[in-house]
């Protein structure tokens, strides 16, 4: 028996290997150079790598191969999408990297130190934060590169595990309030311990599922090609398959916080450090989104009048608890947390349009919402007082009279969380719903207009709150943002104007690559 | 067009620049933008006459059909020239009626302008999703207006009221937009017009959607309460806002559908209920303010109800009659608040109890107010009485609705004439005059002008009413033309019957305000407004409260509820396995009970201790389940790994309270017992489904003869970890050094400098002392059972030596690396337990680190050299070499894999005892000794040299009882104790 090698397209799979590259390079970095020289390293390092994968990306635009034995398939969803977190992981990474906002940066020094310890107080006040942060996040953004791209069950589950491992770690390197950052990653890890474990045993049912496809005895597989024909014609009870499904599915709606798996987004969103929230609430979701997308496009497609009803109900859920519960938050953090699980709802209704419109539509979304949330936590990390970031709403009060510029720029990103006009959000919830519609989903686009309208609520009451009260003695002042974070923010800023006003290059790019290779 | 658009977000702009170079005079030149909006309105007059439209169209997001589609007819045509008209008047009037030093005044003009600007494009825009971002612009705008003062409370609350109500009812306009657009393919009104409407039940809907959007915003009964509340906005605002352009955008929509939809079902029952209600509420409301504002705010109201009811009425004589008035309206009313801006600020109030005597003081806008008044009220010649005879003309055939509405202009008639006695009349003394400032020409100018051109129009009805005609024509043929002159007895005599109506009812104010104080609207918009907006409020928290608490517990619930309803939902869909197999084994039945009890009772348990152990029930129990299905291999292992956990849980429990915190309450605790039962069902259901939809043989059944043949084993279990698994085995060798690093690098802290990790944990190098008990001078009595430690120290060796035994004989037998790795693992934690931490080091000698890297490099290096010598990586060979004494040897090269395996299980188990054991040993006893903290764990350096030069053992316990005090480990009286009496 030889072991024969799959061939591999090295090219197409190039930003992946990069990143990966660069995390290991990472990784050697933190065990050999000196200490005072790793920051600036690994965030040089960092943003090469993430300039270089786009580079491959783009190199890559015309790919529509599937490679790595069937694992990978490099296709204009995957590309689309890999483009898309590459950029808004390199914002992220500018937010990560920020060390003017706050002395030594927005980590730890020493995660182990017994919190409140004066160790820990003597590290929160003035030692570098901990570099290992810039390898944990390529690592993170190499997996959601793979995730997106895994034309199987098992590459997927890898991918997963790749992100999310980091995930929880970087979590938990919050160098303030470092209980509640603590808390959250041992929440995140638990619940999404839960959901691996839920998407593991799915897998195996599909699996069980695809072996009846094409008379008794024949191999299963876990790839989407297999699944595919096996939906149709699969002789296995399908009972398998639709437990399989319902368990992939909880395993992948955990990472897309659709509610009722949404429940850790508030505490983790709230505990872990901003740039991280802003990290995850863009990348992840972008991720978690394409390898959603790719199941149910490619493999499931044949089972859509089986799950569209369930995943549609989970979606109104999803939205209808987003801005509910939105409404009475105090923290801006779990505010914005929130407002994340509702955009998965919105982004659900996308996803359950199976065809090119719903694929760009939903693709377009994702990119539109990742540059708003990545520069609204940009915002959040500037608003400051003595023990760290203001989170707190009531401290946003009159906080435009103190900074007009911020309180303006966090307003107009507000507004396009809003869907108003002439911002992204209104694009992309429009492109969204129209698809919706034409796919004669028009409960869904209901329920989207309704939730947005409830959701429009809690923003306008922060954007009162920051123009319309008298800054306070607790009103906290905005510290002015180094070079990276003010990047980061305007790149943010403008992408949501640009993608409100002239959106039409980018639905262009998405409707071209708007097709799976199957 | 686009060039007017531009035009204005320029000035916008510009607008804080020029405020903060001119100050207020600032507005003049901002006022050049809606003026030349009005301009080209009036440069297209001819080609409006003549019916025609003006298009421009340019794409803007093609990929979803939004483009920038202009189109201008009549009624749009009309809206330009009151929007760019009173605009730029108001803008004017603004120069004089903000102190120089108002604060905010830049982004006062900014938005102003950019208000403007959004609602030249709600009535120029063709494409109903560029209505629609305007019409959203204007509510944005217009909440920044009404919120020019924001340190008032009352400011804040209206804005936000405002805006609430309008974008809310937007985005219900913009779902019927979508749904009308979607129907028909195309955005552009234009052209949606023209297409056959959708089926009833569709059309239906989408058009009271839109509905819902235009009477919110027009302030429409059930949503009027917003306008008066939104008076709190400075006198320019309300003026333009309110009286000509936003709120007319309402009407405008209304205006621009109904030629297509008036006779949709619901369009007239809505349009007409609302808007009649609207009428008679709001003149009602109207004669019971003091404060003149509010009474043009209410007046307001009820002229935007009669309105809507005009324009939505559907017939050529009502459509004109609508056109009339809402160039009536816009100059009459503009002009009126225009002038109670000019009583504000130059007599200090516009309470209409405390103003006295101002027509002598300000002759001038007196007349206007008069002149502005009369038109609202209806008197010939002005434009007023013109638009109110041509209504009365057209409803002449439709009693009941004629009746209310002339109620509603009786109602007129008496506000209108409130309004002039209360602002300026004078009282009898002895109140005096209110004191006034003179009144600049350019304030009142723009209401003079307004108020003049409503005489104006009003005698030039005819070619006023030629101009217009092209809207009311979409509707058929006019019957009545517009005139001044009254057309027919019974028009004039209605209309004189409601200007002495409302005469009468205004000179019996007294009574009636004794009615009207008694009686009590039964619905208020505001009141429903608050209780809904606090209700959903109180919702919201409640529903926080109830599921976001941050309780992990909790938050694994909702999650495996929903699981239990997703995947029992998929479970119930079927189909099922027609049978399902029953265990023939009576015993297994019982050891089922017994795992069942151990079940409940770990849940029942409040100690930590014994939850552990009866968990550990469970699991023993699953061993037997094994044992009788004849997997003694499987059943080993289990038994053996259950044993390491418990004695790892009770390592942890150690430094955990004994029991579990307070229990969770008898309600929760019956809905978690239910959730988890329906867990348990559904995950065994889900087993049976599984495994009864087997179809295909499992692989498994192939494994025995390979196994000897390829494996040269007859265990196959072993064998296939070893050699058919063997990449399987790798993996989770690996998995096991990466978690045992972890979990030593959670324990031993970490520490900067020189110092390795674990280095100081190390046994002592042998030195003069050897103890044979090493608790002896290590532990305290108290802990000490000198029974167990020698037999412990007795049998290790031997429990060694079977460890190995079932390393080797793995192969056929039951047994292998893992279960070896577990006995000497047990062997090893059985010494510490009895012994404590040194005796632990006494015992194995070695790094544990060193252990874990030793057996993945044993591991890796077996596959590695079959690679090289030519094979399959991984793949075994047997090797019989011949050894002197001993014989042929019967050698297969995977033991050495799986001796790998052993060094790997060893070494995890040694790294937890001495993480999860020693150091937290260690880290007890030194926070057993006051005055020392975590971090001054080590002991300071010249301690120990002090230790060393007394010619202690070097032993990182200090041993000897004369370093007690310096040494943190052997500090207290009782170790001291202890170390004497192990010398004995």
């Amino acid at each position: 028996m030889d072991l024969k090698l799959p061939d591999i397209d090295y090219a197409a799979l190039a930003p992946i290997l990069v990143l990966f590259g660069a995390s290991l390079v990472g990784v050697l970095v933190e065990a050999f150079i000196p200490r005072k020289r790793r920051h600036l390293t690994q965030l040089v390092l960092g943003l090469l790598a993430l300039t270089g994968a786009l580079v491959a990306v783009v190199l890559n635009a015309q790919d529509r191969v599937v490679t790595a034995g069937g694992a990978v398939a490099v296709d204009g969803p995957t590309l689309f999408l890999q483009g898309a977190i590459v950029v808004l992981a390199g914002m992220a990474l500018m937010l990560i990297g920020e060390r003017s906002v706050q002395r030594g940066g927005a980590f730890v020094a020493h995660a182990a130190v017994t919190v409140g310890s004066p160790e820990d107080q003597r590290q929160a006040a003035d030692e570098g934060g901990a570099t290992e942060v810039y390898p944990l996040t390529l690592f993170a953004v190499s997996g959601m590169l793979l995730f997106v791209a895994a034309n199987d069950l098992l590459t997927m589950f890898i991918a997963l595990e790749a992100f999310s491992l980091p995930l929880y770690l970087l979590c938990a390197l919050a160098r303030r309030r470092r209980l509640l950052s603590q808390e959250s990653a041992l929440k995140y890890f638990l619940l999404g311990s839960y959901a691996s474990a839920f998407f593991l045993f799915g897998m195996a049912l599909v699996y069980g599922f695809t072996v009846g496809a094409g008379g008794t005895g024949s191999g299963g597989g876990v790839d989407f090609g297999t699944i595919r024909t096996a939906v149709t014609d699969s002789a296995a009870s399908e009972v398998l398959l639709f437990a399989g499904l319902a368990l992939l599915s909880i395993g992948l709606l955990f990472k897309i916080a659709a509610a009722p798996f949404h429940v850790w987004t508030p505490d983790v969103y709230q505990g872990a450090p901003t740039p991280i929230t802003g990290f995850m609430a863009a990348c992840t979701k972008v991720a978690a989104f394409g390898g959603l997308l790719r199941v149910l496009h490619v493999a499931f497609s044949g089972a859509s009048w089986d799950f569209t009803p369930v995943l549609g109900a989970i979606a109104v859920l999803t939205m209808l608890v987003g801005a509910i519960l939105a409404v009475t938050q105090t923290d801006i953090k779990r505010l914005l947390a929130y407002s994340s699980v509702a955009n998965a709802g919105y982004l659900l209704v996308g996803a359950l349009v199976l065809s090119k419109d719903g694929l760009s539509s939903t693709m377009f979304y994702l990119v539109a919402y990742g540059f708003t949330v990545l520069a609204a936590f940009g915002v959040v990390t500037l608003v400051r007082d003595a023990d760290g970031e203001a989170t707190h709403l009531s401290r946003w009060a009159g906080l435009g009279r103190r900074s007009p510029l911020y309180a303006g720029l966090f307003t107009f990103l507000l507004l396009a969380f809003a869907g108003i006009p002439l911002t992204s959000g209104f694009t992309s919830k429009f492109a969204v719903f129209g698809a919706a519609l034409d796919a004669g989903q028009s409960w869904l686009v209901i329920a989207g207009v309704l939730t947005s309208m409830i959701l429009a609520f809690p923003y306008l009451r922060v954007v009162v709150m920051m123009w319309l009260s008298e800054p306070g003695e607790s009103t906290p002042t905005v510290s002015l943002p180094g070079g990276l974070t003010a990047a980061a923010l305007m790149i943010g800023v403008v992408a949501t104007l640009v993608l409100g006003v002239a959106p039409a290059p980018l639905l262009d790019l998405a409707n071209g690559a708007a097709e799976f290779v199957r | 067009m686009l060039m007017l658009l531009a035009l204005h977000l320029v000035a916008a702009a510009l607008a804080p620049a020029l405020v903060h170079r001119w100050g207020r005079w600032a507005f003049l030149p901002l006022a050049v933008a809606p003026a030349s909006a009005f301009g080209w309105a009036l440069g297209y007059a001819d080609t409006v006459r003549e019916g025609r439209a003006v298009v421009e169209a340019y794409p803007w997001v093609p990929e979803l059909g939004i483009e920038l589609a202009l189109r201008v007819t009549t009624l749009s045509w009309l809206l330009v020239l009151l929007v760019g008209g009173i605009g730029a008047l108001v803008l004017v009037y603004c120069v004089r009626y903000f102190d120089a030093d108002e604060p905010g005044l830049g982004r006062f003009a900014a938005v102003f302008v950019g208000f403007a600007g959004a609602m030249l494009g709600v009535v120029l825009a063709d494409d109903l999703l560029l209505l629609y971002v305007c019409w959203e612009l204007t509510s944005v705008f217009s909440y920044l207006l009404i919120a020019h003062h924001p340190e008032q409370q009352a400011s804040r609350r209206s804005a936000n009221q405002a805006l609430l109500v309008t974008t809310l009812g937007g985005l219900v306009m913009l779902v019927g937009f979508v749904m009308l657009g979607q129907h028909a393919g195309t955005y552009r009104w234009s052209e949606i017009a023209a297409r056959p409407p959708p089926p009833g039940g569709y059309l239906g809907i989408a058009v009271v959607l839109i509905l819902v959007g235009a009477l919110s915003k027009s302030a429409i009964f059930p949503t009027s309460f917003w306008l008066p509340a939104a008076m709190a906005a400075p006198t320019p605002v309300s003026a333009y806002l309110h009286a000509a352009a936003m709120v007319k955008a309402g009407v405008y929509l209304v205006a621009l559908l109904a030629p297509v939809y008036a006779e949709v079902g619901p369009w007239r029952p809505v349009i007409y209920v609302t808007g009649i209600v609207t009428v008679l509420a709001g003149g009602w409301a109207a004669l019971r303010q003091v404060d003149l504002k509010l009474l043009l705010a209410y007046g307001t109201v009820s002229q935007l109800g009669l309105l809507v009811v005009l324009v939505g009425a559907g017939t050529p004589d009502a459509a004109l009659a609508g056109v009339a008035m809402l160039v009536g309206h816009a100059l009459f009313k503009a002009a009126l608040f225009l002038v109670v801006g000019i009583v504000d600020r130059r007599a200090g109030t516009r309470d209409l109890t405390v103003l006295s005597g101002l027509w002598r003081r300000m002759p001038l806008v007196c007349a206007t107010a008069v002149l502005a008044a009369a038109s609202m009220a209806g008197v010939t010649p002005l434009l007023g009485f013109v638009a109110k005879e041509a209504i009365l003309g057209a409803f002449r055939g439709d009693p009941p609705l004629l009746a209310a509405l002339l109620l509603g202009a009786v109602l007129t008639t008496a506000y209108s004439a409130r309004f002039v006695r209360g602002a300026f009349a004078g009282r009898p003394p002895p109140r005096e005059a209110t004191p006034t400032r003179p009144v600049e020409t350019v304030l009142l100018a723009p209401a003079a002008l307004l108020a003049v051109a409503g005489l104006v129009l009003g005698v030039l009805a005819g070619p006023v009413g030629e101009t217009l005609a092209g809207y009311p024509r979409l509707f058929g043929s006019i019957a009545h033309p517009l005139t001044f002159v009254p057309a027919s007895g019974l028009v004039l005599g209605l209309s004189a019957l409601a200007q002495v109506g409302g005469l009468l009812l205004f000179a019996l104010r007294t009574p009636v305000g004794a009615v009207q104080a008694r009686l009590r609207a039964p619905f208020d918009g505001d009141t429903a407004y608050q209780v809904l907006s606090r209700g959903f409020d109180r919702f919201a928290v409640a529903l926080t409260g109830a599921t976001q608490r941050g309780s992990l517990p909790q938050y694994l619930g909702v999650i495996l509820f929903a699981l239990v309803l997703v995947l029992g939902g998929a479970l119930l869909r079927g189909p099922w396995p027609d049978r399902i197999g029953v265990s023939g084994n009576p015993l297994q039945a019982v050891v089922g009970v017994v795992l069942g009890v151990a079940a409940v009772l770990t849940v029942r348990a409040r100690s930590r201790l014994t939850a552990v152990i009866l968990a550990g029930v469970t699991g023993y129990c699953t061993a037997v389940l094994f044992v009788l299905h004849g997997a003694p291999d499987l059943a080993l292992a289990q038994f053996l790994a259950e044993t390491v956990t418990i004695v790892i849980f009770v390592l942890v429990l150690r430094r955990l309270p004994a029991r579990f915190s307070v229990r969770p309450l008898r309600r929760s605790r019956w809905t978690r017992l239910a959730l988890g039962v329906a867990v348990g069902a559904v995950v065994t259901a889900m087993a049976v489904a599984a495994t009864g939809a087997r179809r295909a043989p499992p692989v498994s059944a192939e494994f025995p003869g390979p196994a000897l043949s390829f494996g040269y084993g007859r265990n196959v279990v072993n064998v296939t970890l070893v050699d058919i698994r063997a990449w399987d085995t790798m993996g989770e060798i690996a998995v096991l050094v990466v978690a045992a690093t972890g979990v030593a690098s959670l324990i031993f802290q970490r520490r900067r400098g020189p110092d390795r990790p674990r280095r100081d944990d190390l046994p002592p190098p042998p030195g003069a002392e050897r103890v044979w008990l090493r608790a002896g001078p290590t532990l305290r009595t108290r802990r000490r059972s000198i029974v167990f430690e020698v037999v412990v120290r007795l049998i290790f060796h031997t429990v060694v030596l079977f460890s190995i035994f079932l390393l080797f004989s793995g192969h056929n037998a039951p047994g292998g690396g893992f279960v070896g790795g577990l006995v000497a693992g047990l062997a090893l934690a059985v010494r510490y337990l009895a012994g404590g931490r040194h005796e632990l080091d006494q015992a194995a000698p070695v790094d544990a680190g060193m252990l874990l890297g030793v057996g993945l490099f044993v591991s890796v290096g077996t596959g590695l050299l079959a690679m090289s010598t030519g094979g399959e990586v991984l793949r075994s060979s047997l090797l019989e070499p011949e050894l002197p004494l001993v014989g042929e040897l019967h050698l297969v090269t995977s033991i050495f894999f799986d001796i790998g395996v052993y060094l790997v299980v060893v070494g995890l188990v040694l790294d937890i005892l001495r993480s999860l054991g020693a150091e937290v040993d260690r880290q007890i006893e030194v926070e057993d000794e006051p005055g020392t903290g975590l971090r001054t764990d080590r002991p300071a350096g010249p301690a120990r040299q002090a230790a060393a030069g007394a010619g202690a053992p070097d032993a990182p316990g200090g041993t000897d009882s004369e370093s007690a005090g310096t040494d943190s480990e052997s500090a207290g009286t009782d170790s001291g104790v202890a170390g004497t009496e192990g010398r004995r």
